[in-house]
């Protein structure tokens, strides 16, 4: 899932005063992190700025854009730019289809662990394509891991917790904590060798 | 389009992963984001052909619609019984929650996640929610603004930020992939079209830039805001401000009236007037036609013009309706008259006036209130419902701002009669005034329990307000009293009040009127069997014919489950909480993509179904699979409509779904 937060606030300032934008707010990804109120409010202060404004959902999905596009279409046309709240997919998608336009972002985009359909969970994946969990009771050393290490431990972790952030929890102590209380620590023996293959991710893309 | 994220681990790994191990039960998950067009996989059936001879039995096979989905998985591994090791095919999600539920067992990861940068679980390469070529690397820096829309950090192979590597080929092609065009060259192009010079701007991406402490804060927000009270629900923008502090105002009584003889759940009231004749305000027009129905009313005094079929709100369909001409004399009948001495009314006595005098639910639902306050069950728990949970709707929010005495009387007689030790009085917290004005009245109600659960649609559902506040489940086809529970609506137990009190039958209700240009938004009490029209040329200036006719719809309800109105002269029934009359969507439910799997329904139905799965077998017209999917266990909260990232009209299926499993019943 990702949350996206309004970028600079002088940035967008300076695009809505100079550059008078038509305004593209998405919706899509509701239930998740998106500062729709906060965007209301900015655009509420500089009404007089914009030339229009589109509430859309999905931006990310072409077809949709497309047909707005097409409802807007005088305002857009009349803008000299197009500003975009949303996620990067989305200012990607309109500026695809306004190729002649300048298509300004309004927003960051961050991950947010988990998975997109449901709601973020504490487990991530990160298609490796080669699964470690059968080795590390289930536990994922390459996103619980603040390195993403392989072969146990770095040694900077201190009352299971990661250096990188004492909030964290140090994946290897929760792996071994797991292996323990399943009676599978002969696994350890198993994990310390295997190197990560980096070209499967490549192979994976191209399929 | 096919983003799915795992594939099964070669034979050679999986029999030596499972060598020496005589028995496994299987969890396969039916994977997301590919085009929905078959309802099973064939990873089942290779392992089970993998492992065939091999001295490896598997005991069970069960497939699970997103093993991610912790709350409904959860529920499925409660179940699994035996203690053999459970192998799981799915992506690294589904394995981690599985190893992380079951802490007894030993969980076996059969399958690989595929590694394509294009896939939504991982950071680098999510794209949105749609399948498409795009791509976002959330990496919290946007550059899009400089680069002409074409992402430097997914689309060059190396994530270059300033400017090509010099290894693209003489036709712009990336030396890393030769099949990939050069993402600097694409941009390059991309700006000389808009003729803006390249100007990027030297800055080191800064990888700390989400600190991992406000992420896990996030997430923890996040989460909990999802599971507040019960699984499920969206946030839909509240849109309340327009009318939430228009005081109740009596909406000027209509030229006629066109009562429906049909405004309740169970028969049609039967006519007890003819044309010609003269009626009075409060006057009985039909009368209950057996247990489960209700008498209808008139609401103004003047001369029956005839008995013939409306465009019903609800159906859509010529219901018959009794049509009355005002003569603006509002001359009262004489059985509108109050009950001397209330409190001393018996229990029959009670009901009786309930029924006599029209009451039904008027929070949408309708259902004679005199059968529900006589449950067979014994019910420990009255809940007053005050959520008004849709967006624009304030009736309710008014009548307890104003009215909150009345309505606190009205629950004293529904406790009474249910014999209820417990009342609870349920205020969302975005109506602090309305839960300020119940609160000041608690001395006089200390039976009356007032909380303000957290704003969540479709939290008004009784359903879902019996589990949020008493965590109770009503059973699949069951009702609220099988738990012990009934709830009633601020409206309706305002007309309870004001049917015992003041003798005054169910004609008139409050109603909100507002959306797009309204000249007079408000809250109105309005007569029952008023014209549409009269409220749209009142309340819209007579703008509103030509916005009809410019892409706005008219709602009976809320924006959620509202019901779209095509006829104009159809008019208020007991269950109309609002008139809206909204601008309709660029993009509408029904312009459809294919169901992408994306989980997203099946995230917010707050029954915990499979919404997808209806509009799979509903296109296919494999009804009996969408019963097994309880699809009669639906609200109809239209959650997941609204949600849908590919715009399918869930809810016309679910409609279609439940009228065939009804009509084989």
């Amino acid at each position: 899932m990702l949350i996206t937060k309004i970028k600079d606030r002088q940035e967008v300032l300076e695009t809505l005063k100079d550059k008078n934008p038509f305004v593209f707010k998405c919706f899509g990804c509701r239930e998740v992190s998106f500062p729709e109120a906060e965007i209301d409010n900015l655009l509420q202060e500089y009404r007089d700025c914009v030339k229009g404004i589109a509430r859309i959902d999905y931006l990310c999905r072409e077809e949709f854009t497309g047909r707005y596009l097409k409802a807007f279409a005088g305002e857009i046309s009349s803008a000299k730019s197009i500003l975009v709240f949303s996620c990067g997919v989305g200012v990607q998608v309109v500026s695809k289809l306004l190729e002649g336009k300048i298509v300004l972002p309004g927003c960051d985009t961050h991950y947010l662990n988990g998975f997109q359909g449901v709601t973020a969970q504490n487990a991530d994946c990160e298609q490796c394509g080669q699964c470690w969990l059968n080795l590390t009771g289930g536990i994922c050393p390459l996103t619980a891991c603040s390195k993403s290490l392989l072969n146990g431990p770095c040694g900077g972790t201190k009352d299971g917790k990661c250096e990188v952030n004492p909030e964290m929890d140090c994946g290897w102590a929760l792996i071994y904590e797991r292996l323990k209380s399943i009676g599978r620590m002969d696994s350890l023996k198993k994990s310390a060798v295997n190197v990560r293959d980096y070209n499967l991710i490549i192979k994976g893309a191209t399929k | 389009m096919d983003y799915t994220k795992y594939r099964l681990k070669k034979a050679e790994e999986i029999s030596e992963i499972l060598s020496g191990i005589s028995r496994i039960s299987v969890l396969w998950c039916r994977k997301c984001y590919k085009e929905f067009k078959e309802d099973s996989e064939p990873e089942c059936g290779q392992l089970k052909a993998m492992l065939e001879g091999s001295g490896t039995e598997i005991t069970v096979c069960q497939p699970v619609d997103f093993l991610c989905n912790n709350h409904l998985t959860g529920k499925i591994l409660e179940q699994m019984q035996g203690d053999e090791p459970v192998g799981v095919i799915s992506c690294g999600l589904g394995i981690q929650f599985v190893a992380g539920a079951c802490k007894g067992k030993r969980i076996i990861a059969l399958a690989d996640s595929v590694p394509q940068s294009g896939n939504a679980t991982s950071i680098v390469g999510y794209h949105g929610i749609a399948l498409g070529p795009e791509k976002c690397a959330a990496c919290g820096q946007c550059y899009l603004e400089i680069t002409g829309g074409i992402c430097p950090v997914v689309d060059c192979a190396k994530s270059l930020l300033n400017g090509p590597c010099g290894g693209a080929s003489s036709d712009g092609k990336c030396e890393v992939n030769k099949e990939l065009p050069c993402a600097w060259v694409q941009i390059y192009e991309r700006l000389k079209k808009q003729e803006r010079p390249l100007s990027s701007r030297v800055e080191i991406r800064n990888y700390n830039i989400f600190k991992i402490d406000e992420k896990i804060k996030q997430e923890k927000l996040n989460r909990n805001e999802r599971a507040e009270g019960y699984y499920g629900g969206v946030h839909p923008q509240e849109m309340k401000d327009g009318t939430e502090s228009i005081p109740l105002d009596v909406f000027p009584s209509p030229e006629k009236i066109i009562v429906f003889l049909s405004q309740h759940t169970g028969l049609p009231a039967k006519p007890v007037v003819k044309a010609g004749d003269n009626v009075r305000v409060g006057q009985k027009l039909g009368e209950s036609a057996g247990l489960v129905s209700a008498p209808v009313h008139s609401g103004v005094s003047g001369k029956v013009i005839a008995i013939e079929e409306r465009m019903h709100p609800v159906s859509r369909t010529l219901q018959p309706a009794v049509i009355i001409e005002n003569d603006r004399k509002d001359t009262v009948d004489s059985s509108v008259k109050p009950v001397p001495n209330p409190d001393s009314l018996s229990r029959e006595e009670l009901l009786g006036i309930l029924r006599d005098k029209g009451l039904v639910g008027m929070g949408g639902a309708m259902f004679p209130t005199s059968v529900k306050l006589c449950p067979p069950k014994p019910v420990d728990t009255l809940i007053i419902n005050g959520c008004e949970c849709e967006p624009y709707l304030n009736a309710d929010n008014r009548l307890m701002i104003e009215h909150a005495e009345e309505i606190l009387k009205g629950a004293r007689i529904a406790q009474r009669l249910l014999c209820a030790q417990k009342v609870i009085f349920a205020v969302e917290d975005n109506k602090k005034e309305a839960a300020e004005s119940v609160d000041r009245l608690k001395d006089n109600y200390p039976e009356v329990e007032i909380v303000s659960p957290k704003t969540k649609y479709p939290q008004g559902a009784e359903k879902m307000l019996i589990k949020k506040l008493l965590n109770r489940n009503v059973p699949e086809g069951g009702l609220p009293f099988d738990v012990g529970a009934v709830v009633l609506n601020v409206s309706t137990l305002y007309s309870i009040y004001r049917a015992v009190y003041e003798g005054m039958p169910l004609i008139e209700r409050a109603v909100t009127v507002a959306g797009e240009s309204a000249i007079k938004p408000g809250n109105y009490i309005i007569k029952i069997g008023t014209p549409f029209s009269d409220i749209l040329k009142y309340c819209f200036n007579g703008k509103s014919a030509d916005m009809l006719k410019q892409g706005c719809e008219l709602k009976m309800g809320g924006p959620m489950m509202g019901i779209v109105q095509f006829d104009m002269e159809s008019a208020v029934i007991k269950g109309t909480t609002g008139l809206l009359l909204l601008e309709k969507p660029v993009v509408e439910a029904s312009e459809e993509n294919e169901c992408i799997k994306c989980g997203r329904c099946v995230d917010v139905c707050p029954m915990e179904l499979h919404p997808h799965y209806y509009a799979y077998y509903g296109k296919r017209g494999e009804w009996g699979k969408a019963a097994e999917y309880r699809v009669k266990s639906c609200i109809e909260c239209a959650s997941c409509q609204y949600i849908c990232s590919s715009k399918i009209d869930l809810l016309s299926f679910i409609k279609k779904a439940k009228k065939h499993v009804n009509n084989k019943n």
